[in-house]
């Protein structure tokens, strides 16, 4: 077994190699990556240690977001800090607005705690467009980064640096946070608060503490996105953004530290990769949404809990079998969907209706370079036969699963003789 | 008696129409075992969450080591030095055993707000919790998760968790339930140990128990203390024979 540190400077050194392996395109998403995922993490404070189901995070990303433009516009434009520290303006304000919102949200819990955030939330973004001189209007406000300490920031490899060290120093923090004794009782709080009162605890402060500290690291996230994109806009406050954070933290999953890391980069590179490919991205985010949920609650970084306990149990071997069945069967049930949701797609959008209907016949579907007939039994035959072989593959791989767990287990059963038995035997 | 730890006056709940505490006089000595017992629904737990602040009494007073603790919240009053268990087992299901008593015991320690020390680096706060973990026969059971337990074992835990913040009172909320004879007389034996110096309000059903430990025990029938004294005037009351105990103690 590899040291956990070593594998954890693996792959920070593969971070901080990034800008010389990819080409310029690819840095930029790799920021939004690193954003996303500092992001999620910050909520998962929230929803994965605490328990405490936010709709609203987008309010909180948003306001660092703001903070950190009217920082740099600051004293005639010079900025109230140097550039690399601009961040810092998003930690504050996400503190202070999510000590005020926090207060207000951890006085209930549950589905009515989730609802205040949404409130809360819906009501900035509401509000945003009319205050044209907090949030500029619906042009929003732009900025300029300006060199700072020797370094111009006017390219994007430094600023991949400046949000790279952002993002793991305050990973770094939120770790740490695990192992204080806060840390511990926000998983008390997530567990049972009632019982966390009757030991003496006051749980509405200690919910204001964990809500405005996750606040804070969205704050952050918010900062670098406009230190990044040079703007912010109130399309930030957007619902869609607090649904997407929701989404990437379960998707990675909520029980591992690092999930939401996972489950956000892993988002955020799909999105950009596929946005270019495909209008349907929003429909294959919701999609995987619910297979994950359906079939991996514990998101992603249960499927690596799982296999490492798979290979400890019936060795690498095995482990390799299953992961090959699962997947080529994953990859097949992608592909076969994909090429139905981009037929289908492209048979519904309105280009292709005025087509049919100045045409006698219905007009063949370009896709993937070839024509694609919507009358002929064939065109629906490609994906519904990936999709079927995918399913077996992962029927298989499920049942070699179980076949592997249950001689293992009966192994384990011969070798144990019970004490008394021994020296008989 | 000297000055007594806790006194309830005319103490008075009710649910809407219903009345289920009818008017409650209990003194509790500094140093005193009490028992409180009597039928379903007697209002037994209903006390219990008045006094700990789990629920606001309609009328009376609760004062507590000299101060009015009705309707303050259960926080305020456990740091008063009133620690509880409760019936139906409430501990923190998905944390390690270990970690659930190191909660009850890292409040004693100020601890709350600490966000710049790292919880494992506490020799005091492991070694306390250790202590606990022993006292109550659970240090082999450490690193289990508290939920997957056997109920005797998950009892065990939430009596170790009452005990964590040294209180001045410990309420006990049928502690035996679902325990096993050996377990219940090294329980009995464990509240015994613990209480010197304290005082104890106990809510159980099994009446060996009740009597052995008690100093004083009191009845309570449809929200009212039908009697109170030493066991032997329990035993020897007629009222209480008729109300609750039935053949079983005469026997």
């Amino acid at each position: 077994m590899i040291p956990r540190f070593l594998l954890l400077a693996a792959a920070v050194a593969l971070l901080a190699a990034l800008p010389f392996l990819l080409p310029q395109g690819l840095v930029n998403a790799a920021i939004q990556m690193l954003i996303a995922a500092l992001f999620a993490s910050a909520y998962n404070l929230l929803c994965g240690q605490a328990g405490m189901l936010s709709f609203g995070h987008a309010a909180y990303f948003g306001v660092g977001a703001f903070a950190t433009v009217h920082a740099m516009n600051a004293l005639g434009g010079a900025g109230l800090l140097p550039t690399p520290l601009m961040p810092l303006a998003g930690a504050i304000a996400g503190l202070g607005f999510g000590a005020v919102a926090g207060w207000f949200a951890t006085q209930r819990t549950g589905t009515y705690f989730a609802m205040i955030t949404l409130a809360i939330a819906e009501l900035l973004h509401a509000l945003a467009p009319h205050l044209k001189g907090l949030f500029g209007g619906e042009a929003g406000i732009s900025s300029m980064r300006m060199p700072s300490l020797g370094l111009g920031f006017g390219s994007t490899t430094q600023v991949y640096y400046l949000t790279l060290a952002w993002v793991l120093a305050s990973l770094g923090l939120l770790f740490l946070f695990t192992r204080t004794p806060v840390g511990r009782l926000t998983l008390g709080l997530r567990e049972n608060s009632h019982r966390l009162r009757f030991l003496g605890y006051d749980v509405h402060r200690l919910g204001v503490l964990v809500f405005s500290i996750s606040a804070m690291f969205s704050g952050v996230a918010g900062g670098l996105q406009v230190v990044s994109n040079e703007a912010a806009n109130y399309v930030l406050f957007d619902p869609g953004l607090s649904a997407a954070v929701v989404l990437n933290t379960y998707i990675g999953g909520v029980k591992v530290f690092l999930g939401p890391v996972l489950g956000a980069s892993l988002m955020t590179f799909f999105g950009y990769a596929v946005s270019d490919l495909t209008r349907s991205w929003l429909l294959y985010q919701g999609v995987v949404f619910v297979l994950v949920m359906l079939f991996m609650p514990a998101g992603l970084a249960g499927l690596f809990t799982a296999a490492g306990a798979l290979a400890r149990r019936c060795g690498a071997l095995a482990l390799a079998q299953v992961l090959i069945l699962g997947f080529a069967g994953a990859l097949l049930v992608g592909a076969g969907g994909a090429l139905l949701v981009e037929i289908l797609q492209r048979l519904f959008s309105q280009d292709y209706r005025a087509l049919a209907g100045a045409a006698a016949t219905l007009p063949p579907v370009q896709l993937l370079g070839r024509s694609w007939q919507p009358a002929a039994l064939a065109t629906w035959m490609v994906p519904a036969a990936l999709a079927g072989v995918g399913a077996g593959l992962l029927y298989a791989a499920r049942r070699r699963r179980s076949t592997l767990e249950a001689r293992s287990e009966q192994a384990a059963a011969a070798a144990w003789v019970p004490a008394g038995t021994r020296s008989a035997a | 008696m000297s000055d007594p730890i806790l006194s309830l006056r005319g103490l008075r709940k009710s649910f809407g129409p219903a009345d289920i505490i009818r008017g409650i006089d209990l003194d509790l000595g500094a140093h005193e075992r009490h028992a409180l017992i009597g039928p379903n629904g007697a209002g037994k737990s209903t006390v219990f969450h008045l006094v700990s602040g789990n629920l606001k009494p309609t009328a009376g007073s609760i004062v507590f080591d000299g101060r009015r603790i009705d309707g303050k919240a259960p926080q305020d009053i456990n740091r008063l030095g009133l620690s509880r268990s409760f019936q139906i087992t409430n501990i923190f299901p998905k944390l390690t055993v270990f970690e659930n008593i190191r909660l009850a015991v890292m409040r004693t320690h100020g601890l709350q707000y600490c966000l710049w020390r790292f919880v494992d680096r506490n020799v005091r706060l492991r070694e306390q919790t250790e202590q606990l973990l022993a006292r109550v026969r659970l240090e082999g059971r450490a690193h289990a998760i508290a939920g997957e337990m056997s109920y005797s074992e998950q009892r065990s835990l939430e009596i170790a968790m009452t005990l964590a913040a040294d209180p001045k009172l410990i309420l006990l909320d049928e502690p035996m339930a679902g325990m096993s004879k050996e377990e219940t007389a090294y329980t009995s034996e464990l509240i015994r140990e613990v209480t010197l110096g304290r005082a104890l309000l106990i809510v159980e059903h099994d009446m060996e128990v009740v009597f052995s430990l008690s100093d004083r025990i009191s009845v309570l029938v449809y929200g009212q203390v039908i009697a109170s004294g030493t066991p032997e005037e329990i035993r020897g009351n007629a009222a209480v024979k008729e109300a609750y105990l039935g053949e079983e103690v005469a026997a």
